[in-house]
């Protein structure tokens, strides 16, 4: 069984939260899975979900729009604009998601595609950033290293507060 | 326009308001007591203690003196449910593209035997 890895906020920039997984298959072929419209519709979403591709243009500045269809009858929105593609290598796009009629969550996502031990390594980062903290001068990096461990304090907090999430069936 | 859980996260997305709940994790705190462990200018720490507030992940006591701060749990219990979930379609998206890059590798390998197999044609 692959391992999917996930960190929340250990990357370089520390507003990160990252995914990724190996496949057992060339660069090409994953890559091309990601981007072809027919391909996607045929794997993206958990187990029983169906997808709608509205449209997707892969190129900076295109749109991309698709519909999950849940098991249970609930549809997801998916709204994105990729803003960079670089051809077998690197997808960013920006994306708003939720439930129809509920919340929006949005953030940026970069999904970058890397050949390592005969196989390719998707790793996936999600940037959450205000304006305000785009705009940030580097003045507070001075406290990351107690941040980091305050950070990890926070982790074991929240996991030990809300370890009662049952998950959903 | 954005929701709570993007608003969390983006406050979130500062290591230095990190440091800052986990301060308040472990219970009602003063202005001066949070800002103490940091190299920073007490306005600067004002600055993130506004972002934190109008997020709604802390909540200032009414005394102009000493307006203690509070972890408010809610929105980050939240969040982290949401990354639950994220997590795990991703698991599960991620077993399927899995699946589906086999198959079609079996595929290729077909259509490679099939095509070197008989009736050779020429590129």
């Amino acid at each position: 069984m692959p391992e999917t890895k996930m960190e929340v906020g250990k990357s370089a920039a520390e507003r990160e939260i990252v995914l990724s997984r190996v496949f057992d298959a060339p660069r090409q072929m994953v890559w091309d899975a990601w981007t072809d419209p027919k391909q996607v519709a045929l794997w993206w979403g958990p187990k029983g979900f169906t997808t709608t591709i509205e449209e997707m243009d892969v190129r900076p500045g295109g749109l991309w729009k698709q519909v999950l269809h849940g098991p249970d009858g609930t549809d997801y929105l998916n709204e994105s604009v990729f803003l960079e593609v670089v051809q077998n290598e690197r997808l960013v796009y920006t994306l708003t998601g939720g439930r129809k009629g509920g919340p929006m969550v949005q953030f940026e996502k970069a999904t970058t595609f890397e050949e390592e031990a005969g196989g390719t390594r998707v790793t996936m980062r999600l940037i959450f950033a205000s304006a305000e903290a785009r705009d940030q001068n580097v003045r507070d990096y001075g406290s990351i290293e107690g941040a980091k461990q305050a950070f990890q304090r926070l982790e074991d907090y929240l996991a030990g507060q809300f370890v009662e999430t049952t998950a959903k069936a | 326009m954005s929701d709570q859980i993007t608003s969390t996260f983006a406050a979130l997305a500062d290591p230095t308001r990190r440091a800052i709940l986990a301060r308040l994790a472990l219970g009602e705190t003063s202005v001066t007591e949070i800002a103490a462990p940091f190299e920073m200018s007490m306005p600067a720490i004002s600055r993130h203690l506004k972002v934190l507030e109008k997020a709604g992940l802390i909540s200032r006591g009414r005394e102009a003196q000493w307006r203690p701060c509070k972890l408010k749990a809610e929105p980050l219990k939240q969040a982290a449910d949401w990354l639950d979930e994220y997590r795990r379609f991703w698991e599960e998206s991620f077993d399927r593209l899995d699946e589906y890059l086999k198959t079609l590798q079996i595929k290729e390998k077909k259509d490679a035997r099939n095509k070197n197999g008989s009736g050779k044609k020429r590129r």
